[in-house]
């Protein structure tokens, strides 16, 4: 991606700014907050594809801009009073009701408007610059895939070993994924079944150098990683569990993050985990009548991701397994602002992504999306933030990769933003819950806002930069019982990121902020 | 495993006649690549016939007939009839046509488990996945956009892109039927560009695609406009028809990109969607597209700066002289020097109904029951192509398949870990365990068939070379022909199983002579079907 086209996108997109974070210093002071409650090693990420282009406006709706909606997408826009409302500007789509009290409970997360510039409109190759993280329609390996050939360069070869007896990474049913995609082989193993066993012929093949050969080679080792990790695959499922109550037999996304939990709580050490669910590319019947806008095919789609993770949150929570698993949806893109005259709409830009767990860092992170009065043929959401700083971000947070590695893996100076930091903070053994805490808009401009839980208390909010300077005193003072929100000015301190200290009686908590100059 | 620079490239480049020795590894190559899997008796006729011969006979079309009725739900065409002109009944519409779609489903598996050496169904299957579309509620219109694809299957392929764009399943399946000019619909404008036609080359603007840009789709959107279909689940229609709305027409002068000359399409109501095809196809770049997809469906996936510069050059300038004929193309690239250049051999993984039918086919493995009883048994084999991957009647998405666009694995994702032990138990399946057991009937391996078809069926060596030349490309290693011969002689020296096979000849129809020699032959295709020499064509 060339700086120069990539300013020249930013000027022909009629609404909306990019998010142009500031450049992240590694230095000593992060080091010290590195330190982890658990090993980086055992932690799971999970990947939830949105496959056919999310719309993300019936998804997450910006209700400050709820009139121009009116005005856009008239017949499939969903009654505001039938929205479920997370905050004052944002609501859910009525059959959110899981994700909505992940919210409410502090363990979802929402990035506004992630695309990537000059958006590409083909599924196909959107998916692909999805998958790979990657611009150069030449780049092949996934961006996952290059986050393990970093640490395990030699696979496939001799692996699975002693040290490594597990996939490192399962895609959920007959397909594999391409965000697994590494240099020599995907790192990802298909799972349709934990409980299946596996017990194939096996033969070993020399590579003569040809096309054929190659195959033979890769057929070779295919059967015997199949029967290996079968055998894994298959001794975890029998040693898990799973308890939650929420999962829905006839969900198929349900189904197979219960899979998912039922192999990580028997052991398995596979660190990343692909599911999918089809069906995103509403063109038409996105909603079933313009009399009833909130039932219809979009409905379903979103129930069904809903309901799965909240299920599976759940099962985290009864499992004890909630410090060890993220998850993070995508999708190729969001659609059109404009509605079609199908009761659906056409391929878009941006759209929100969802991040979960109990250590994701902010609960919204960008300002909401402007639409317009007119309608603009074929435009879609601009975007601001880019996804690959979302996917290097979630390395740096979770699997607490080496910046200069993940910047390796990006043809594009990558910014980094807090996205699954809380649970990495070095927090002092009378922590708070995370959810006692939240900071939005984060990133933010010259203002921000705390919100937290007060027990008739006194407490003390500080604003720090990254030399531990004290840059705002926020407040010193005793609060009531209850929910309080705190304004917090920042002005015109510089971009960059800072850290918020809440001192309470209880404890102290720190979290970091990013302030950037355009929002 | 090595990386794909390290491949070894091909000594030919060349489209001109291939003119090297013609042997049974030619012969199986183009037959493998052109059927179904061929049989041992096919391999030697092509031998015999020579290439020009067989080629020729390959891109002759057979007459075919249509789909019959059979489940007791459909209740307007009588048993055993056609019911693809047959009006639905004026309720229980879903139940008769789920009849007609198993029916259909059916008949298509049919199709592919015949013995007639014509390239036709693997063409049809191409066009299925290059089209991406997937069947609507009505049976009648997925049959017939089928036989589009059959009839023109080597015809001219504008004229099928202009058959297609009105094509009433095609209308459903990207709302061709709700674009019109109060609120375009861009689904099909946008795929007829980017997948079926010019196909969509680097982004080298905001919205601009080298070939193409959005400023196009949009344009097309409109161009497209006012077409809507009639007569689904019609009791009174006997097949869903394009019906064009003068009243939906975007009438305004559309102005295409610079990537078409800057072209002006002005209103020409229900034929302005053929003139701008028409525009489309005199696009520079419109030849290179489809002939990379016939070459990665018969050659190889791997299409190398050098292979773009000589093979896929030459095959679009032989589709350009020939007005966009796809049989020119096809008779030029079967015989090419290219085509049998000894690195393109075994350079494909089946994909789910090459892998079935290889098994079937090539064993003489065909239902040969009462019509209800073949149905049913078809209908089994087209649920193993859905779980390998393949539902022929639905393609994944618009794109087709991924293992023939999705870089860099291509045709290695149908054998992921899931897949190909789902085709080592279907090979199990259809060799030593029941095969498709339906009415008290079965369909497997027809193992006895398949031995009397051989060379020397009595001489285990040969029996097994034979095997290998059918089924493997590039053969076998010595030590993997021990290990099949011990499993056919039962791990006796070989006169043993030239004794049994011999016995079994003089004792026609007595089970205790022919039961050894079935059971013998079918561990060895058991074994072979779990070998991966075995998974490519």
């Amino acid at each position: 991606m060339k700086r120069r086209n990539f300013i020249q996108s930013v000027a022909l997109s009629s609404v909306g700014a990019p998010l142009l974070l500031k450049d992240f210093k590694f230095g000593a002071i992060t080091k010290e907050l590195f330190k982890v409650s658990r090993d980086a090693e055992d932690r799971v990420l999970i990947l939830i594809r949105l496959n056919g282009g999310n719309d993300g406006l019936s998804t997450l709706v910006p209700l400050d801009m709820y009139d121009n909606l009116v005005i856009q997408r008239p017949d499939i826009l969903i009654p505001d009073n039938q929205l479920i409302t997370i905050n004052p500007t944002n609501a859910m789509h009525p059959v959110m009701t899981g994700m909505a009290n992940l919210f409410n409970d502090g363990k979802l997360s929402i990035i506004q408007n992630v695309g990537y510039p000059e958006q590409n409109r083909s599924h196909f190759r959107s998916m692909d610059i999805w998958s790979t993280g990657l611009m150069d329609p030449a780049g092949t390996t996934g961006w996952l895939g290059r986050h393990l050939d970093q640490n395990y360069p030699n696979f496939p070869d001799d692996y699975p070993n002693a040290s490594y007896p597990d996939p490192f990474a399962i895609s959920m049913g007959y397909e594999v994924s391409s965000t697994c995609q590494g240099l020599m082989a995907n790192f990802s193993t298909t799972v349709v079944d934990p409980f299946d066993a596996f017990n194939l012929q096996e033969s070993s093949q020399l590579n003569d150098g040809t096309y054929y050969g190659s195959h033979m080679e890769y057929l070779a080792t295919m059967i015997a990683q199949a029967n290996d990790y079968g055998a894994a695959v298959n001794a975890a499922a029998n040693n898990g569990n799973t308890l939650s109550t929420m999962y829905d037999d006839n969900n198929p996304l349900a189904v197979q993050l219960r899979y998912v939990a039922q192999m990580i709580s028997g052991g398995l050490q596979t660190k990343i985990y692909i599911v999918n669910i089809n069906g995103f590319d509403t063109h038409d019947s996105q909603v079933a009548d313009p009399g009833t806008p909130q039932l219809g095919d979009h409905a379903n789609l979103l129930k069904s991701v809903s309901d799965a993770v909240a299920a599976f949150q759940d099962d985290l929570n009864l499992l004890s397994l909630e410090q060890r698993v993220a998850g993070m949806t995508f999708s190729e893109f969001g659609r059109q602002i404009a509605a079609n005259a199908s009761l659906g709409t056409d391929h878009g830009d941006a759209a929100p992504l969802f991040l979960f767990g109990t250590c994701i860092s902010s609960q919204i992170i960008g300002p909401n999306p402007v639409i317009s009065d007119q309608i603009v043929d074929q435009a879609g959401i601009p975007m601001q933030i880019d996804f690959r700083d979302v996917y290097a971000s979630v390395l740096k947070d979770w699997f607490q990769a080496d910046p200069a590695d993940i910047q390796a893996m990006f043809e594009h100076t990558v910014n980094f933003m807090p996205v699954l930091d809380s649970c990495n903070l070095g927090i002092n053994e009378n922590k708070l819950a995370g959810e006692d805490v939240i900071i939005f808009p984060n990133p933010c401009g010259e203002q921000t806002t705390i919100r937290m839980n007060s027990k008739n208390e006194t407490v003390t909010i500080q604003v720090r930069d990254m030399f531990n300077r004290l840059v705002v005193d926020v407040c010193s003072k005793s609060f009531n019982e209850g929910l309080h929100d705190i304004p917090v000015t920042l002005g015109d301190l510089p971009s960059g990121e800072y850290l918020v200290t809440v001192m309470k009686p209880s404890g102290n908590f720190t979290k970091r902020i990013v302030k950037v100059k355009h929002i | 495993m090595i990386q794909e620079e390290d491949i070894e490239a091909p000594v030919s480049l060349s489209l001109t006649p291939y003119s090297g020795t013609w042997t049974k590894v030619q012969a199986a190559h183009l037959l493998r690549r052109t059927l179904f899997g061929p049989t041992f008796a096919q391999i030697q006729q092509a031998v015999a016939d020579g290439m020009n011969v067989t080629v020729a006979q390959l891109l002759t079309l057979p007459a075919v007939t249509e789909p019959l009725a059979f489940d007791p739900a459909e209740t307007v065409a009588p048993f055993g009839t056609s019911w693809v002109n047959s009006v639905y009944p004026s309720s229980g519409q879903p139940a008769v046509n789920n009849a007609r779609e198993f029916s259909l489903g059916a008949w298509m598996m049919e199709r592919l488990n015949q013995p007639t050496v014509s390239i036709q169904e693997k063409m049809c299957l191409f066009w299925t996945n290059h089209f991406g579309a997937t069947a609507s509620f009505d049976a009648r219109g997925v049959y017939n956009m089928h036989q589009l694809y059959r009839a023109n299957c080597l015809g001219n392929f504008k004229q099928l892109v202009k058959d297609m764009t009105v094509d009433p399943n095609m209308l459903f399946f990207l709302n061709g039927v709700s674009n019109n000019q109060f609120a375009p619909n861009e689904n099909y404008a946008r795929e007829v560009l980017e997948l079926f036609t010019v196909g969509k080359g680097p982004q080298i603007g905001p919205g601009d695609y080298s070939n193409y840009t959005e400023a196009d789709v949009a344009a097309g959107a409109k161009i497209f406009t006012g077409w809507t279909v009639d007569g689904m689940l019609s009791d009174t229609l006997t097949s869903p028809q394009a019906v064009y709305f003068p009243i939906l027409h975007d009438a305004t002068v559309k102005t295409l990109s610079s990537h078409f000359g800057n072209a002006v399409v002005n209103n020409a109501d229900n034929l302005e969607y053929s003139n701008y095809i028409d525009i489309i196809f005199q696009q520079p770049n419109m030849a290179k597209y489809i002939c990379r997809k016939i070459y990665r469906w018969f050659v190889n996936y791997d299409l190398t700066p050098a292979v773009e510069s000589t093979v896929i050059a030459d095959m679009a300038t032989t589709l350009e002289a020939n007005n966009f004929s796809i049989l020119p193309v096809m008779d030029e690239l079967l015989k090419s020097d290219h085509f049998y250049d000894v690195s393109m051999l075994g350079t494909i993984i089946k994909n789910p109904l090459e892998h079935v039918f290889s098994i079937l086919n090539s064993t003489h493995g065909m239902p040969t029951y009462d019509l209800e009883t073949n149905y049913t048994m078809y209908l089994n084999i087209y649920a193993f192509g859905q779980t390998l991957g393949m539902d022929y009647l639905r393609p994944p998405s618009v794109g087709g398949w991924t293992s023939y666009y999705q870089a860099p694995s291509y045709s290695r994702l149908w054998a992921n870990s899931s897949y190909i032990k789902l085709r080592f138990d279907l090979g199990t399946y259809l060799t030593v365990f029941t095969g498709v057991q339906v009415n008290g009937e079965t369909l497997k391996v027809n193992a006895l068939d398949f031995v009397d078809g051989l060379s020397i069926p009595n001489n285990a060596p040969q029996v097994i070379d034979d095997i290998v030349d059918v089924f493997c490309p590039k053969g076998l290693s010595a030590l993997q022909k021990l290990t099949l011969k011990a499993l056919l002689t039962n791990g006796l020296p070989d006169f043993e199983w030239t004794d049994q096979y011999n016995d079994y000849v003089a004792n026609p129809g007595n089970v205790t002579f022919s039961n050894p020699v079935k059971q013998r032959v079918e561990f060895v295709l058991y074994r072979l079907f779990q070998m991966p020499e075995f998974q490519t064509i």
